[in-house]
């Protein structure tokens, strides 16, 4: 089967003034639909680089990023908004929007995909229960916990029926039994919807739990592993 | 994303930061408000003149001056080498779609009234065919115009008789009332004074008269002004044609041209008419170009206000890119933004503007001049008379204006926003 994403010879430089900060230094990649891995690493060492290239959000310096057989640096910019259409982002800093409710944040990629209002508006109520916040569904993200900003962040992600969320630290800005909650969350997302996912994490703990680790350092991937009772 | 949900996500924004928003709109309000006060005023002031100067005008009447040129022609007996005589109007009425001619002599000369002197200008006329040409406005109060008048005969116009519409009459039917003629150098004059006797006063025409009869004038017979102005000139021939139509105002203008040259004018109140027009239309050209640039203030000001708020905003943009939204939707959101501003100020604005020249006209026109000598009376007049009129067009282009000020302006911020790069606005604090 053929991958969701795969990174050939994954390059990008970022110039810092005059000095080029290597952040990625040749990476490949393939992500299989279905599955659930971790990118782990220490600080600076480009994870979120490689997860902002998969995520279409930025063009990489050298190589490429297949998404679903489309390689991604022939697409223009409106080609490349509607690729991200079919991505499920999550960001550490849940990135919702203050002045719209949880189900208007979860409502906005739908009216942004130009789906009509009754079906946003059922497909809103449904994602919001998947996350358990249908009581939540007209508090502005103030009136939020963080653990449920970040889980109105993933229904939000997975409004599109995207072809993989990703997770950049998504439980770096929450309490750890905050954070349980939602990996299992997460698990249950790819167990029962086999939505695929890739996640940035620093806490092993959590990384144990995906059926891939993937380890980088200095911009470069330095192992793989297959979890064993990952998904159990 | 279809229109609607752009136009209520740009509402959203809006809404974020009222007083921002509130202040940014209050820009436009001013600048559509004053567009709008002074072209319904100046609207409003068009249709006065134009109406006074119909009341005063017989649209079937052609005035011939000697000389050429409008303003030479407005000041009667200017300095012209080319004159006219009681002559020329039987020339005149030879033409073909001439219903008859007739010559008017007019001055300022001294006349008493009550107890006091005043400045009137004394028109001579033949008494007979000026009240046919003006049958409507010629009309005396109780009386008929008389036909055969005696050489001291004079007829006033309605303000020389009521001056302040109060009923202070300062002379009356019957009456005598001295004129004074003063010719001579300014360092020796020589006074000559006459006396006449009131034959009858003038019905109220109002309005502004140029050519014509008119409440603040006096009229004597021809003869007896030729007399005592020693000339045997005359300021202005009266030519009434068989119809009003343009084809005969042309063709007598021609005839009368051809017979003359350039040695006189012609002069026809549609023509006049339309210059006031056009002149006022300038005018109100440049009123509303000035309160432009009070709308171009407030367009920098919106842009201004647009930069800073996509700064701000960074982040959010960044997010909505990285759900895939489109370039020129993130533009289309922000333009949004401004045409709303535009729209919603312009819409208060033009309340404003009307509120604002109803204000003026009520209020404060009231005030101006005390209206105490003749020609004050005149001018006041037209001033009170002013009520604002807001025409379709100005309303309309109020609209235009507003939200097109508001989108220009906010053009290049939108631009900026739109061409923001996702990971980096993400990355912004
Ligand atoms: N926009 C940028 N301009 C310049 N340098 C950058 C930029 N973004 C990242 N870098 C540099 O690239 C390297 C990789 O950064 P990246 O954010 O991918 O690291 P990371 O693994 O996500 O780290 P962290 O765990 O702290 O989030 C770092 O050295 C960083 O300083
Ligand atoms: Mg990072």
């Amino acid at each position: 089967m053929a991958p969701v994403v795969q990174t050939i010879n994954l390059q990008k430089t970022y110039m810092l003034g005059k000095v080029p900060v290597n952040a990625l230094r040749g990476v490949n990649l393939e992500v299989e639909s279905g599955d659930f891995m971790a990118i782990v690493g220490p600080s600076g060492s480009g994870k979120s680089t490689l997860l902002n290239l998969i995520g279409a959000l930025d063009r990489p310096t050298e190589g490429k990023v297949i998404i679903d057989g489309v390689d991604v640096s022939t697409l223009n910019d409106d080609q490349l908004a509607e690729l991200r259409r079919r991505i499920g982002f999550v960001f550490q800093f849940f990135n919702l929007i203050p002045r719209l409710t949880a189900s208007e944040n979860v409502e906005l990629p739908l009216a942004i995909a130009g789906i009509n209002k009754r079906q946003r508006k059922e497909k809103t109520v449904e994602l919001l229960k998947a996350v358990g916040l249908s009581e939540r569904a007209n508090h502005n993200p103030t009136e939020l916990s963080g653990g449920e900003q970040q889980r109105v962040a993933i229904a939000r992600a997975l409004a599109n029926d995207p072809r993989f969320l990703l997770l950049d630290e998504p439980t770096g800005n929450i309490d750890s039994k905050t954070a349980d909650m939602l990996i299992s969350l997460l698990k249950k997302l790819n167990e029962e919807r086999g939505v695929t996912i890739i996640m940035i994490t620093h806490d092993p703990n959590i990384a144990k739990q995906a059926k891939h680790i993937v380890r980088i350092l200095d911009g470069k991937i330095i192992e793989e592993t297959n979890n064993m009772n990952g998904g159990s | 994303m279809d229109i609607v949900d752009i136009f209520s996500y740009a509402w959203g924004g809006i809404k974020l930061r009222k007083l921002r928003a509130a202040l940014t709109t209050l820009g436009i309000i001013i600048g559509i408000a004053a567009i709008v006060a002074l072209l319904s005023l100046g609207e409003g002031f068009r249709i006065v003149i134009t109406s006074q100067f119909e009341r005063g005008f017989a649209l079937d009447v052609l005035t011939v001056t000697a000389g050429r040129g409008l303003l030479a022609s407005i000041i009667a007996g200017s300095g012209s080498e080319e004159y006219l005589t009681l002559n020329d109007t039987y020339i005149i009425d030879e033409i073909a779609g001439v219903k008859q001619a007739t010559a008017t002599l007019s001055k300022s000369i001294g006349v008493s009234l009550g107890t006091k002197t005043y400045t009137v200008t004394v028109v001579g006329i033949n008494f007979t065919e000026y009240s046919t040409i003006y049958s409507t406005s010629f009309v005396l109060q109780n009386s008929s115009v008389p036909l055969n008048p005696s050489n001291d005969s004079i007829i006033l116009g309605y303000r020389l008789y009521d001056p302040w519409k109060n009923g202070t009459i300062l002379v009356r039917v019957g009456d005598y009332i001295n004129l004074t003629w003063t010719t001579g150098s300014i360092a020796k004059p020589i006074v000559k004074r006459y006396t006449f006797h009131v034959v009858g006063v003038l019905k109220e025409i109002g309005g502004i008269s140029i050519f014509g009869p008119s409440d603040i004038q006096a009229y004597i017979p021809i003869t007896t002004a030729q007399e005592i102005f020693e000339t045997d000139q005359v300021s202005q021939i009266q030519v009434q044609l068989v119809n009003s139509e343009q084809t005969t105002i042309d063709s007598v203008t021609d005839s009368i041209k051809n017979i003359y040259g350039d040695k006189v004018t012609v002069i026809s109140p549609s023509a006049m008419l339309n210059t006031f027009s056009s002149i006022l239309s300038t005018v109100q050209l440049l009123l509303a170009g000035l309160a432009g640039i009070s709308l171009l203030v407030a367009g920098i000001g919106i842009m201004n206000i647009m930069i800073v708020s996509v700064i701000e905003r960074t982040r959010e943009i960044g997010i909505l890119k990285s759900l895939g939204m489109k370039n020129k939707t993130v533009m289309t959101i922000f333009l949004c933004e401004a045409a709303l501003i535009g729209l919603v100020g312009a819409a208060i604005g033009i309340v404003f503007g009307l509120g604002l020249s109803n204000f003026v006209t009520t209020f404060i026109f009231p005030l101006i001049g005390g209206g105490t000598n003749q020609t004050n009376a005149q001018g006041n007049r037209v001033v009170s008379n002013i009520t604002p009129v807001l025409t379709p067009t100005v309303c309309l282009g109020a609209f235009f204006f507003g939200i097109a000020t508001s989108v220009l302006f906010a053009l290049y911020p939108a631009w900026r926003a739109s061409k923001l790069k996702p990971v980096e606005a993400l990355r912004y604090e």
